[in-house]
């Protein structure tokens, strides 16, 4: 990977990372400030999707890049099907369906860049799947 | 096809010329404004013919007074201030004045500029779907900004577009950072050190990082509030709202919330508007006064210093929002602080000044003019930050004063300065000189003339975003000051007419120049 798609990449990342962030302390704060809240159950399958994520990265570290992407892909799908099936009245669930969509966008990005850049796309891949992880934890278990 | 070129110095001209037509919109809106506020029964028209059921007859309705100050806030702020100095001029000269053959992902950049582009466009056709333009302010506070249609004519379809606007012009601004980062991290020349970039590279860096950070945080807020509208969330819509006698079948959604995500974005965006400035204004100095920055580093940490300050002090414009008055505190502590790099900037501008040969150019008097509005504005801000202070001034024109002064006029400032000293590297001729320094004392008076006064309306109480002064008693002696600062508005905009005519005329039959015609010491002008 050349210098500069990496620092782009990065940079990226910092700047997903800062989505996330606003979304979790608005998470935070409104759980906080409101008395509606109800911890939302999230599908077992769901957490299958954590072993997606996981796989795809180390497919990535095999340099198995097309099949990672379609870790990828089927990662999306279940994200997708699993907001679908949120109810947008609830606050807690609107979190979650946001949290879960807006993973979904980046790792549909992800995955498509797998598919065609390869090795360049790995880091932004990464950081995909631990970003999974940490929202299946955020709407998992501290909501 | 060129008008999909991905060349920088393409780019950075289409970025200016985004900005010029937005301002040239922005500014007849404010006209406009002003009109009514001192005619606030006048059947006009021309309002007729351009909004049929917000001027029924011609008159002016409150709702669409909200509608034009709000389209002028957004179009100012989003795509005059943060448009023209960063992406504009950064585009252009950042990568000749490092070294760089282009910016670092030419594609992307192209994309920035027309996803810009498309967000204007999608504000704009706010002015004409159903029920007209928002109502909600720039800053587009929930609940207002999150009911929908029941709570006002704009609040529909116009608000949608508005957020969607906002919501694009967040994505093609954080491309924008990330090119901007990029290019100077990874394509700086053999031999260009960080503490070897001009000063102008050190701003467009800075503000880069700060739009990194910052706009991701808007998008957030953005994606919510537009959730709350469609999706019937409630993020921001708080239980038990009437509106217009009915009840929203709404809960427990905190209005606040956004509005702490918005300042999170909102401080650190004020920077973004003057940062690439202060940049500009450096250089400006140091080139009409013949001599090198006063204290070169120290201003490169001084802005990183602001950058990174800037996003502790978000609060300060949520003290009257029932904080805590120890966060009140902390908030205005860091507010204060801010004060401090401020000053250093504004010593070493005087620094470099002093005992400097200096040749008044145009460039160079709207340099200075930007010192003094930077301290003018500056000086109130000291003021609005201290919150027992603020609790009175909150919403009221000593707070339209404070920034238009130092945001709207003093980024202003720059850009005129730097149209003025980079036009030679632009069409390759200057811009008049003449022309240029009539305008500038012109406009320098003129700004004065409008903002100085409304800080005394302020102090007299008088509320911002009120369409119609005389219907509130205590608000009736003012009216003299309004009327005044109407006319200076009009003298201010006239004198504009002047600029146009010297940017465009010059263009073509300006005075050629010859290369680096000022005598300055950055690669821009010794490049090919
Ligand atoms: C030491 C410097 C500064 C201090 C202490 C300061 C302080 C403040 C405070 C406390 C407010 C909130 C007033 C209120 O709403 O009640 C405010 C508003 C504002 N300031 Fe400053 N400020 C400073 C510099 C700047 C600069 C450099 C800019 C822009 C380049 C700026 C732009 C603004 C804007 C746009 C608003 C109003 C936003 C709105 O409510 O629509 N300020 N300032
Ligand atoms: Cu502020």
């Amino acid at each position: 990977m050349t210098n500069v798609a990496r620092t782009g990449q990065t940079l990226l990342i910092v700047a997903s990372s800062m989505l996330f962030a606003a979304f979790t302390s608005a998470m935070v704060v409104r759980r906080a400030t409101g008395t509606d809240w109800i911890a939302p159950s999230v599908p077992v399958w769901l957490w299958a999707a954590a072993l997606l994520a996981i796989a795809a990265s180390c497919l990535v570290a095999k340099k198995f890049y097309r099949s990672a992407a379609l870790c990828g892909f089927a990662l999306v799908a279940s994200q997708i099907a699993c907001a679908a099936s949120l109810r947008m009245g609830d606050v807690a669930q609107s979190f979650a369906a946001v949290l879960v969509t807006a993973h979904a966008a980046h790792a549909l990005f992800g995955a498509c860049a797998l598919w065609w850049k390869g090795e360049r796309a790995s880091l932004f891949w990464h950081f995909a799947g631990a970003l999974w992880l940490y929202v299946l934890w955020l709407i998992g278990v501290w909501a | 096809m060129t008008i999909f070129s991905t060349d920088h110095k393409v780019i950075g001209k289409q970025y200016i010329g985004l900005s010029l037509f937005a301002v040239l919109i922005g500014m007849a809106l404010s006209l406009a404004m002003r009109y009514h506020l001192v005619h606030p029964d006048a059947k006009v028209r021309l309002f007729q013919m351009l909004w049929p059921d917000g001027a029924p007859g011609g008159q002016m309705t409150p709702e669409l007074y909200l509608s034009l100050m709000t389209m002028h806030g957004t179009i100012m702020v989003f795509f005059v201030l943060t448009t023209a100095p960063q992406s504009g001029f950064g585009n252009y000269f950042l990568p000749l004045q490092i070294g760089a053959h282009d910016m670092a992902f030419p594609v992307l950049n192209m994309l920035s500029f027309w996803t810009t582009t498309l967000s204007f466009l999608v504000l704009m056709a706010a002015f004409v779907v159903e029920g007209g333009a928002p109502l909600s302010g720039w800053t587009a506070y929930p609940p207002l900004s999150a009911l929908g249609k029941i709570a006002g004519p704009g609040q529909g379809l116009g608000q949608d577009l508005w957020v969607l606007s906002i919501a694009l012009f967040c994505v093609a601004s954080l491309m924008a950072a990330i090119n901007f980062i990029a290019t100077i991290i990874e394509l700086r020349a053999p031999g260009v050190g960080y503490f070897d970039m001009p000063l102008t590279a050190w701003a467009w860096f800075v503000t880069a990082l700060i739009s990194l950070f910052a706009f991701a945080v808007l998008l957030a807020g953005g994606i919510l509030l537009l959730l709350d509208r469609m999706a019937g969330t409630s993020f921001f819509i708080p239980g038990g709202l009437v509106v217009s006698d009915q009840i929203q079948a709404r809960s427990g959604g905190s209005p606040i919330l956004f509005q702490h995500l918005f300042w999170f974005f909102g401080h650190p965006e004020v920077y973004i508007a003057i940062l690439p400035g202060m940049g500009v204004i450096s250089t400006v100095l140091s080139v009409f006064s013949g001599k090198k920055v006063f204290g070169y580093r120290a201003m490169a940490y001084a802005m990183l210093a602001i950058g990174g300050l800037g996003f502790l002090v978000w609060g300060h414009h949520m003290f009257i929002s029932g904080m805590s008055p120890y966060s009140s505190v902390a908030f205005s502590v860091l507010t204060l602080a801010i004060g401090v790099p401020s000053a250093i900037k504004t010593f070493n501008w005087i620094a470099t000044l002093w005992g400097g040969r200096i040749r008044f150019k145009a460039a160079m008097l709207y340099a200075l003019g930007f010192v003094s509005l930077f301290i003018t504005g500056g000086v109130t801000g000291l003021v609005l930050g201290q919150p027992g202070l603020d609790l009175y001034f909150h919403d009221t024109y000593f707070v339209v004063a404070h920034f238009h002064l130092i945001m709207g006029v003093a980024a202003i400032f720059a850009i005129f300065a730097a149209l003025h000293y980079w036009f030679p590297l632009l069409y390759g001729r200057f811009l008049n000189e003449t022309l240029g320094k009539i305008h500038f004392y012109g406009t320098f008076v003129g700004v004065y003339a409008v903002f100085v006064p409304l800080h005394f309306a302020g102090i007299a109480g008088n509320p911002r975003r009120y369409p119609d002064f005389k219907e509130y008693e205590f608000l009736k002696s003012l009216m003299p000051l309004h009327v005044g600062v109407t006319h200076a508005a009009y003298s201010l905009a006239a004198i504009q007419l002047l600029f146009l005519f010297n940017y465009f005329w010059s263009q073509r039959k300006g005075k050629l120049a010859d290369k680096n015609p000022w005598g300055a010491a950055t690669r821009e002008w010794n490049h090919d």
